[in-house]
């Protein structure tokens, strides 16, 4: 069987691959780890460039389009003034050069990192019609941010430790939070969840809903337990109450408090999940 | 003037704008092909099929009136011949941290061929599938496939290197 050619890899990360073809790259993703880098490298380039161009949804639309698309500027044929492209002007504020790691989903697991689609309705917002818009706008958002929440958790079930760990347990934990919180509006704190037999391996910083993230994993042998994943992210929605959803075969517990997200994720069911996520809110007083 | 025409514009307007940023890369060329697209739309409501997607539709028009500029005003391409001798170097992961720098983003974006840089935005920044884009772009899927894997490896390469002397530095450091 020959390796996957790069265009393969790509689609199989867009999700354009029928069954058999994805499931002649899965198995090679299965046996060997500098594919798997590989994919890694690519899903988060497309990462990156979605992030880089989500500020656009967010700003106000200029009222000379909003007058344009309502039919109310100049008669057709005067058209509008294109101007010569140009170089940017001023660079916008640009990241701390601190290199960070943004490792990123490798395979089916992450398709929701990938829903790019979702995304686009974010910036509808300052619209006449506000209601349904807003409705729209804050369910994609929810469902792109859950999606790529178990998408990262499937990720990091696929892969292992191997690479995906930006700062691993073995380290000073708390300097490594706080290294990874620099990339974050604020610090994020590590919850003890070694009561229910949780381990944490070490973090990431990775990108939901189009915003970084902090993905701590924790391992268990607790069966009835399994693996988790705590993610911690900004948000400017209003609060919610913890909310169960399950996503690409991944059981989900999520709030919002205060300005932060948090998504619990893994295969324990929601009883479980409550009860680490109300040791988790009493620790971080997140709830 | 159809209502329901000019809601539907108005609602993909957000789209628009962030389609036709990634490939002017300037807020006032994006805006002025935005607003000549609209422009374009209203002249022409009468082809739009209904039961089609509105949003390719107008992508479709913005990616139309740009190859129009561009040929008009024999735009170089500027990132023509660039990333190629890059495109498939085997960079380790480390290299493509790329350190969240945005604007390093759309720098390497914007030194994408433009063929390249539209299906890159129609498919991994609007989430279009390869045949929504290849319908909005007119040519085949394949065409679609190879033009985005060109453009995906590029954008690798260059944010990779784009790690900087600040990265080595710190490399070096950590050795």
């Amino acid at each position: 069987m020959p390796q996957p050619a790069d265009e393969r890899l790509i689609a199989y990360l867009d999700g354009e691959l029928d069954g058999a073809e994805r499931r002649e790259v899965e198995a090679w993703l299965a046996g060997d780890p500098a594919m798997r880098e590989r994919m890694a490298e690519l899903a988060a380039t497309a990462a990156l460039v979605r992030l880089a161009f989500d500020d656009v949804m967010h700003e106000p639309i200029p009222e000379r389009l909003l007058a344009a698309a309502r039919g109310e500027t100049a008669p057709a044929g005067a058209g509008a003034r294109v101007l010569p492209f140009q170089p940017r002007g001023t660079p916008a504020p640009t990241m701390p050069a601190r290199r960070r790691r943004l490792m990123a989903p490798l395979a089916a697991a992450l398709f929701g990192l990938l829903l790019g689609a979702g995304a686009g309705f974010y910036g509808a917002g300052g619209f006449a019609d506000h209601t349904a818009e807003q409705s729209a706008i804050e369910t994609a958002a929810n469902d792109l941010w859950l999606d790529n929440a178990a998408g990262y958790f499937k990720l990091y079930q696929s892969a292992g430790d191997s690479g995906l760990i930006d700062v691993p347990a073995t380290q000073d934990t708390r300097a490594a939070l706080q290294k990874i919180s620099q990339n974050l509006p604020a610090e994020v704190r590590l919850p003890n969840l070694k009561p229910w037999g949780l381990t944490f391996r070490g973090a990431r910083l990775v990108v939901v809903g189009g915003r970084p993230a902090a993905q701590l994993v924790y391992t268990s042998t607790n069966k009835a337990i399994g693996d988790l994943n705590l993610i911690i992210g900004s948000s400017k929605q209003p609060d919610i109450p913890p909310t169960f959803a399950r996503r690409q075969q991944v059981n989900l517990l999520y709030w919002r408090h205060q300005g932060r997200s948090y998504v619990l994720a893994g295969q324990a069911d929601i009883g479980y999940l409550w009860g680490i996520a109300n040791d988790i809110a009493w620790q971080l007083d997140a709830i | 003037m159809n209502r329901r025409f000019s809601d539907q514009l108005v609602a993909v307007l957000p789209r628009l704008r962030r389609f036709a940023r990634g490939l002017t890369g300037s807020i006032v060329d994006a805006d002025d092909l935005v607003q000549a697209a609209c422009e374009r739309a209203l002249a022409r409501q009468h082809q739009f099929q209904e039961g089609t997607r509105f949003d390719s539709w107008m992508f479709r028009i913005v990616q139309t009136l740009w190859i129009d500029q561009l040929r008009s005003r024999e735009v170089r391409k500027e990132g023509e011949e660039i990333a190629e001798d890059r495109v498939g170097s085997d960079l380790p992961v480390r290299r493509i941290e790329a350190r969240l720098g945005l604007e390093e983003v759309h720098r390497a974006v914007g030194r994408l061929p433009p063929d390249q840089r539209a299906v890159l935005l129609l498919v991994t920044v609007d989430g279009l599938s390869y045949k929504e884009a290849a319908q909005v772009i007119g040519v085949p899927i394949g065409t679609i496939m190879s033009r985005l894997a060109r453009a995906r490896l590029a954008l690798q390469s260059q944010l990779a290197a784009g790690c900087g002397s600040a990265g080595r530095a710190e490399d070096a450091a950590a050795r």
